[in-house]
């Protein structure tokens, strides 16, 4: 765990500047003398500009300050809220009860989309972040960026000040500064002036801009968003001539082709697509038939491991096998020669499904295919009768650039000195842009930059001026979802630092008297809501009613597939697919340590970004997991780890975005390697004619599971769905769960409840959000690169993944596995302290006040579950501890610990309940891995209460526990994965 | 001992020409007046290095937690425990000499208990340092002690960590108290031949008023019978004990009924081997050749023999009975045990403590003190690499594989072995200087009953 102790950095800088001066025996008299030294001061300049600034205005104000302010930078975390009207959720009774947590309902934004969310704040301090059930976007569930975004608005790294060049300055300096420029822009119409910014999905920013190119015609709004969908649009714009969105309705879908389409982590609608996907997949509810997903793909996916026919695929080889779909579903299409006999054979059961499913089924095309395929697959979605029913198109939700208004046309015109000033909002080209593009260099020819950021990253650092972003937590601000849904974002505390949002900084520009940010929002929503009531109701759901795009008919054109054709595949040399990061998206997530130490969801691996291979490439190369080789590609050369990654495409080599950062901040910086080094613009996501070249060196890589063959033992059962159909109780017919096999102790008295929890293996897409809402949740520190590889990583529930099958194409599956809570629990009986005792409700209780640290319940724990403070884990002082629960304790190094069921959670139910003198409800208790789970595989509750969710899930056939035999009686139980294939294909159905 | 074949020859117990007169002075000489070499010194020298190294670890270990070594989850027990086991162990060579075969009227014992019952003390001295230092919280270690607490927290009774913490106290306790008051008559011996006031002062404090009357003798001979009888039950508990804290667990390779036994028997295996791997050194240079003569190594050498038999018995059945229970999990852990990641340390035991000891069948080799030592220091590596394999490979692949993990020691595991073997070298070095290595009065009963005289 790097320190990330703001204060006690500090100090230890003071230190460093001292010795690092004197280079031998100094001392100094005083506080002030040391303060008075350029070395002192340079590393002020550096470490804490904003103090800086201070300094220079006044020395004895700012010991004054370090004394008082410094020495206690964590407790400007407990600044109260903003002094504009905050409306709490539902959730809360009125006014501000001591003690207790309210929650507010806003939106948090990722690559443009709105994630609607309630997030927890105990008296100011937002701790916590849970899904809306009311907003369509995340129904109460998240995605692993909305649980983490807490940790950043808290991050101690972000951006604290204004920054000109390399000195710290003022909002008012830069005002001043603006001025000038504005006033450049009315004289020539506002030519040299470029905005850049993400996508933009918020109506506020959106209305903004365009005032912005109102007032300057000749100013110009660019794009840049590394991982974004231009593909998709541009694809609609084939097809149908204009932009326009896609929707997927997977609950109506019986037959789902995916071309690439990682839907299950879609950054727009991945959580929905989830649970609209899981819908499908439970027997007991669709009664009848479930879903069938082929995937064809090149690397793995999530999606993929849900699929019941996975085909890997060279990304650029996919296109040619939708084209012989597209045939076979009678579109008109040339395609030479004949498909070999393999994808012959996959072709003909997959039309005949999805014949058979007309208007049922749903063909789903990547962002990372070429715009021609996404025309393609509106033609076959239009073709199958599927338009309408699975899918559906809206005018676009995000605001759709122009064709030339991406970041290539704007290096151009910077290289041809027509940029007079650059305007960056919340994005960071000088790392994520293509390599071929050189923006930096570029950015020399440009005399006003201005960035507008979280952190002083690799672009913040080349500005002229670059200003600190406000956090999405600590402004006003609104955005669409995937459907296009609105809703508000407000703050939940006052800006930590001297951050401003892009609508403030918008406002600069524009000058129109509304500078404040809620203003400005309530500006724009002034027509939708003519009264505050109905504006306190909106931000009270955390979603404005009815604002949905309206879904649109469009006749599809598929002439226009004539006109442009993918590139054409190249059988002999290696191809390099770049995919955002599962953990760390294109490197925006890169100073999150929650984020880096989540395992890779595929790969189990933290910290690292190994250039993921197939087996038959590794074979042919000798390579293993953990092999350093070269990669050379259009005469530019990254050199990088491997990962052999079972089911990857023979021919495919992946690398993921994100890492190699150079100013993320003390967590992400040298972590892992820069993929965009190789990324030209031309291919963004699929690059041909890579070469490899082993280099014989290693690199240690971090990863938290290194066994992935089950070793045939049923830990996790999975059967087909004809099987389920056949007896229901497959999963207990070789191996019958044991209710009660004799015990020499007695069982515990029953309580008043007797909690337990369901996993439901069929619905869990193992995309471990669970694990990092429980991070939050409970405190749970993060350790570092080198203690993940020691074996120690302090994750209460993981997500075990086990391959079936061969190394080419391997099946995957994925357990979550939190604590069992035995009532026969092995770890109880062999502690002598009684750190780890049985309570009356079932609970499986640590006592971390009493444990003095003999692991041996840790050994005697068949799931290994237990997890210990090998060392001081959670750094003292630092400013991060205003994130922490305070309902939950902070654990010493030397104490054992694990998953509580959020014992906290169950606590503040009963006190809930007592006070009202009645029992404590069904689904009154979620736990922070149940309330984040898109899918809902996981229910907790009272299992002695039969009407209960838990036990009604308990009583499916599918029942499970793990190592029942051992009679440890788990009050966790699974249910058993069904998979569905396509028994025209009885080869696969193994 | 029944003879072997091949004991035709029995050398004597004590050389011959022995008396009253030349066995005190030839032993009390080494406490009193001996000058100590070069050897001693740098066996000194060393000896305080490796604590000086252990002391530094115990400081860094306090600092910074258990971390420090190499232990993870799925291995959260190591190097600690193995050092404990191993420590422990060694400590039964000198109580079962002392006990055992006092109870038994085995006279060979009276040269060589002495320093094997202090051997004893150090060893488990030593090895009672572990299972503290390994906690999560070391100062919390005496809440595993039923004390009258506020709180009204007791310990939790079914754990064998528990009842192991009262066994080693017991076991202790037991230990000294037996060395010390067989010690007395050699402390009031000393103090009687003191060349200086302060010497004798010193001897005098510890010799406790000793001045060999009949009543004392008696009262002496009477105790002795008691704590022998106290200590001998004491040995089998506290390594049955320690095997509890294994066997107690569900984990497949360590949930096993033959551990106590065998635990008592690889206990019984170590502590004779480092008798002999102390003793045959110690006898030279200190010119106790006359002492500890070779029918004491040859009898050493036997049950050290008849010791690693058992141990090898219980590594067959092991193997055996997961074979014959074709339990998937004892099954798994037995084929790792063989064939995994960790096999050497399997394989590298079988060699040291099953074929090694095939040597010692023969009369030529038991004679031999060099082969002896060297066989008897491969037993100790070889005990020690069975605890380690008894331990790492249960754990670090048990029931779920998806927690399956590797197990690599760090500087401070390292630190902390050879830092354990110093401060037991420092203890017995000082113990050699300033104490009687040989009972000086029990040897003159042998003297007595005619040993040693022209036979």
């Amino acid at each position: 765990m790097s320190s990330l102790s703001g204060n006690s950095e500090f100090a230890s800088g003071v230190d460093r500047a001292q010795f690092a001066l004197t280079n031998g025996r100094a001392f100094w008299r005083s506080l002030e003398e040391l303060a008075d030294s350029q070395a002192f001061q340079q590393w002020l300049h550096h470490q804490h500009p904003q103090f800086a600034h201070e300094l220079t205005v006044d020395r004895r104000r700012f010991l004054k300050f370090i004394g008082a302010s410094l020495a206690l930078a964590g407790v400007t975390a407990c600044s109260h809220p903003p002094q504009d009207e905050l409306v709490p959720y539902v959730h809360s009774p009125l006014g501000q009860v001591d003690g207790l947590p309210r929650f507010f309902a806003t939106t948090l934004v990722r690559e443009g989309y709105a994630q609607g969310v309630l997030v927890e704040s105990h008296m100011g301090r937002p701790t916590k972040v849970e899904g809306n059930p009311e907003h369509p976007a995340s129904l109460g569930a998240t995605d692993i960026f909305v649980q983490a975004a807490i940790l950043q608005l808290w991050d101690p790294d972000r951006s604290q000040t204004v920054m000109r060049h390399t000195d710290t300055a003022s909002w008012d300096d830069f005002a001043a500064a603006l001025v000038q420029r504005i006033e450049s822009c009315e004289r020539t119409g506002g030519s040299g002036l470029r905005v850049l910014t993400g996508t933009i999905t918020s109506p506020t920013v959106s209305a903004q801009l365009d005032s912005l190119l109102r007032r300057f015609p000749q100013a110009r709004w660019h794009v840049h968003q590394p991982a974004g969908n231009a593909n998709a649009y541009e694809g609609a714009r084939l097809a149908f001539g204009a932009p326009r969105s896609t929707r997927l309705h997977l609950d109506r879908a019986k037959v789902i082709v995916s071309l690439e389409a990682d839907f299950l982590t879609d950054s727009a609608g991945g959580v929905r697509y989830a649970r609209d996907f899981a819908a499908t997949r439970t027997p007991e509810s669709t009664h009848g038939a479930i879903s069938r997903l082929y995937v064809l793909e090149a690397t793995p996916s999530l999606t993929g491991g849900m699929a019941d026919h996975r085909w890997p695929l060279e990304s650029d080889r996919i296109a040619d096998f939708a084209r012989r779909l597209a045939q076979r579903l009678g579109v008109a299409l040339d395609v030479a020669g004949l498909p070999d006999a393999r994808q012959s054979h996959w072709l003909d059961a997959l039309v005949a499904d999805l014949q058979a499913n007309r208007g049922a089924s749903l063909i789903a095309v990547g962002p990372s295919q070429p715009p021609w395929m996404h025309a393609l697959g509106h033609v076959l979605n239009s073709a199958l009768g599927n338009v309408g029913a699975t899918i559906d198109y809206s005018t676009p939700v995000e605001k759709v650039p122009d064709a030339d208004r991406g970041i290539v046309d704007l290096v151009r015109e910077m290289r041809a000195g027509s940029v007079d000033t650059l305007l960056i909002l919340d994005c960071n080209p000088a790392y994520d842009a293509p390599a071929d593009l050189n923006f930096a260099e570029a950015l020399r020819q440009v005399p006003h930059m201005v960035h507008l950021g979280l952190y002083t990253d690799e672009t913040g650092a080349l500005a002229e001026w670059h200003l600190p972003l406000a956090h999405q937590l600590e402004t006003w601000s609104d955005a669409r979802a995937y459907d296009g849904s609105a809703s508000i974002a407000q703050p939940l505390i006052a800006p930590l630092y001297a951050g401003r949002s892009v609508l403030e900084v918008l406002a600069m520009m524009l000058e129109d008297g509304v500078r404040d940010a809620r203003a400005i929002v309530r500006r724009q929503w002034r027509e939708f809501f003519p009264d505050d009531a109905a504006w306190n109701e909106a931000l009270q759901s955390g979603v404005i009613a009815n604002t949905a795009l309206p879904s649109v008919v469009l006749p599809v054109s598929a002439a226009a597939l004539t006109l442009a054709t993918p590139r054409k595949a190249d059988d002999a040399s290696l191809e390099l697919l770049f995919r955002p990061d599962p953990t760390i998206g294109d490197g925006f997530w890169s100073n999150n340590g929650w984020l880096q130490e989540l395992p890779k969801p595929l790969t189990q691996l933290t910290w690292d970004n190994p250039a993921l291979i197939s087996p038959q490439l590794a074979a042919q190369h000798e390579l293993a997991s953990g092999d350093v080789v070269e990669l050379h590609l259009a005469g530019r050369m990254l050199r990088v780890p491997v990962w052999v990654m079972p089911g990857q495409a023979a021919r495919s080599v992946t690398l993921h975005l994100g890492y190699g950062r150079r100013r993320a901040g003390r967590v992400g910086n040298g972590q892992g390697f820069d993929a965009y080094v190789l990324r030209a613009s031309s291919a963004a996501w699929n690059a041909g004619g890579l070469r490899l070249q082993k280099t014989g060196d290693r690199h240690d890589l971090a990863a938290t599971q290194h066994h992935f063959n089950v070793e045939g033992r049923d830990l996790l059962r999975v059967g087909t769905f004809a099987e389920y159909q056949r007896d229901p109780h497959f999963a207990n017919r070789n191996n019958p769960s044991p209710t009660a096999t004799p015990s020499l102790y007695p069982d515990y008295p029953p309580g008043e409840y007797a909690w337990g929890m369901s996993i439901d293996l069929n619905a869990c897409i193992g995309c471990k959000v669970c694990t990092i809402a429980c991070q939050a949740e409970n405190n749970i520190p993060v350790v570092g690169k080198e203690q993940v590889q020691r074996g120690r990583e302090m994750h209460w529930i993981r997500v075990d993944r086990y391959y079936e099958g061969t190394a080419d194409n391997p099946r995957t599956y994925s357990q979550p596995v939190p604590c069992m809570m035995c009532e026969h629990a092995p770890c109880e009986v062999v502690c002598p302290v009684g750190a780890t005792v049985h309570d009356d409700e079932g609970l499986n209780l640590q006592v971390y006040n009493r444990c003095v640290g003999t692991r041996f319940c840790s050994n005697n724990c068949p799931y290994k579950v237990r997890r210990f403070n090998f060392l001081q884990f959670t750094a003292e002082g630092e400013t991060l501890a205003a994130q922490r629960n305070p309902e939950v304790t902070v654990r010493q190094r030397g104490v054992m610990e694990k998953c509580t069921y959020c014992i906290q959670r169950i606590e503040t139910a009963h006190i809930e309940a007592d006070k009202a003198n009645r029992r404590i409800r069904d689904a009154e208790v979620l736990t922070a891995c149940q309330a984040a789970c898109p899918t809902q595989a996981i229910r907790f509750g009272d299992i002695a209460d039969a009407n209960s969710s838990v036990a009604q899930a308990k009583s499916s056939p599918r029942t499970y526990v793990m190592l029942g035999e051992l009679n440890t009686r788990p009050r966790t139980s699974y249910l058993a994965r069904l998979r569905n294939p396509n028994p025209a294909l009885p080869e696969e159905n193994a | 001992m029944s003879a072997l074949p091949g004991d035709a020859a029995q050398p004597l117990l004590l050389a011959p020409g022995q008396t009253h007169s030349t066995v005190t002075e030839t032993v009390s000489v080494i406490s009193l007046h001996r000058h100590f070499g070069w050897y001693w010194l740098s066996g000194l020298a060393v000896a305080l290095a490796l604590c000086s190294l252990l002391l530094f670890g115990v400081g860094w270990l306090l600092r910074q937690g258990v971390g420090i070594w190499g232990i993870n989850m799925p291995v959260a027990w190591a190097f600690a425990i193995c050092n404990y086991v191993w420590w422990i162990g060694i400590g039964m060579g000198g109580t079962f000499i002392s006990g055992a075969l006092y109870l038994a009227r085995e006279d060979w014992r009276s040269s060589i208990n002495r320093y094997a019952e202090a051997m004893t003390v150090f060893a488990v001295a030593v090895s009672g340092i572990f299972p503290i230092l390994h906690l999560g919280r070391p100062w919390f270690f005496y809440w595993l002690f039923p004390y009258p607490d506020v709180m009204n927290v007791w310990p939790q009774w079914r754990s064998s960590l528990e009842w192991d913490f009262f066994a080693i106290l017991a076991y202790l306790s037991v230990s000294i108290l037996y060395w010390y008051v067989g010690m007395i008559p050699d402390l009031a011996t000393l103090r009687d031949r003191a060349p200086t006031l302060r010497t004798a002062r010193f001897y005098g404090f510890l010799a406790l008023g000793w001045r060999g009357e009949a009543r004392q003798w008696r009262r002496f001979e009477s105790l002795s019978l008691l704590l022998a009888g106290l200590a001998v039950p004491l040995v089998f508990s506290v390594h049955s004990m320690v095997a509890l804290d294994f066997s107690e667990a569900a984990a497949p390779g360590w949930h096993s009924t033959i551990f106590p036994p065998f635990f008592v028997a690889g206990a019984l295996f170590s502590g004779f081997a480092m008798v002999l791997v102390l003793g045959i050194p110690m006898r030279r240079m200190l010119g106790l050749e006359d002492y500890i003569t070779g029918r004491h190594l040859n009898n050493l050498a036997k049950v050290m023999l008849a010791a690693g038999l058992v141990v090898t018995y219980g590594y067959f059945s092991e193997v055996f009975s997961a074979f014959y229970s074709m339990d998937r999990y004892e099954l798994a852990v037995v084929l790792r045990r063989l064939t995994g990641a960790y096999a050497w340390t399997f394989w590298a035991t079988i060699v040291c403590n099953v074929l090694s000891i095939q040597l010692l069948w023969f009369a030529r080799v038991r004679s031999n003190a060099i082969v002896l030592f060297g066989i008897a220091l491969a037993v100790l590596i070889g005990m020690w690499l069975e605890r380690f394999m008894l331990i790492v490979t249960t754990l670090y692949q048990d029931f779920v594989p998806s927690s399956w993990g590797m197990y690599y020691p760090t500087f401070w595991d390292i630190a902390f072995l050879i830092g354990s073997m110093g401060l037991f070298l420092l203890m017995f070095l000082l113990f050699v200087r300033i104490l009687p290595v040989v009972s000086m009065f029990e040897l003159r009963k042998l003297v007595r009953k005619g040993e040693g005289s022209t036979a």
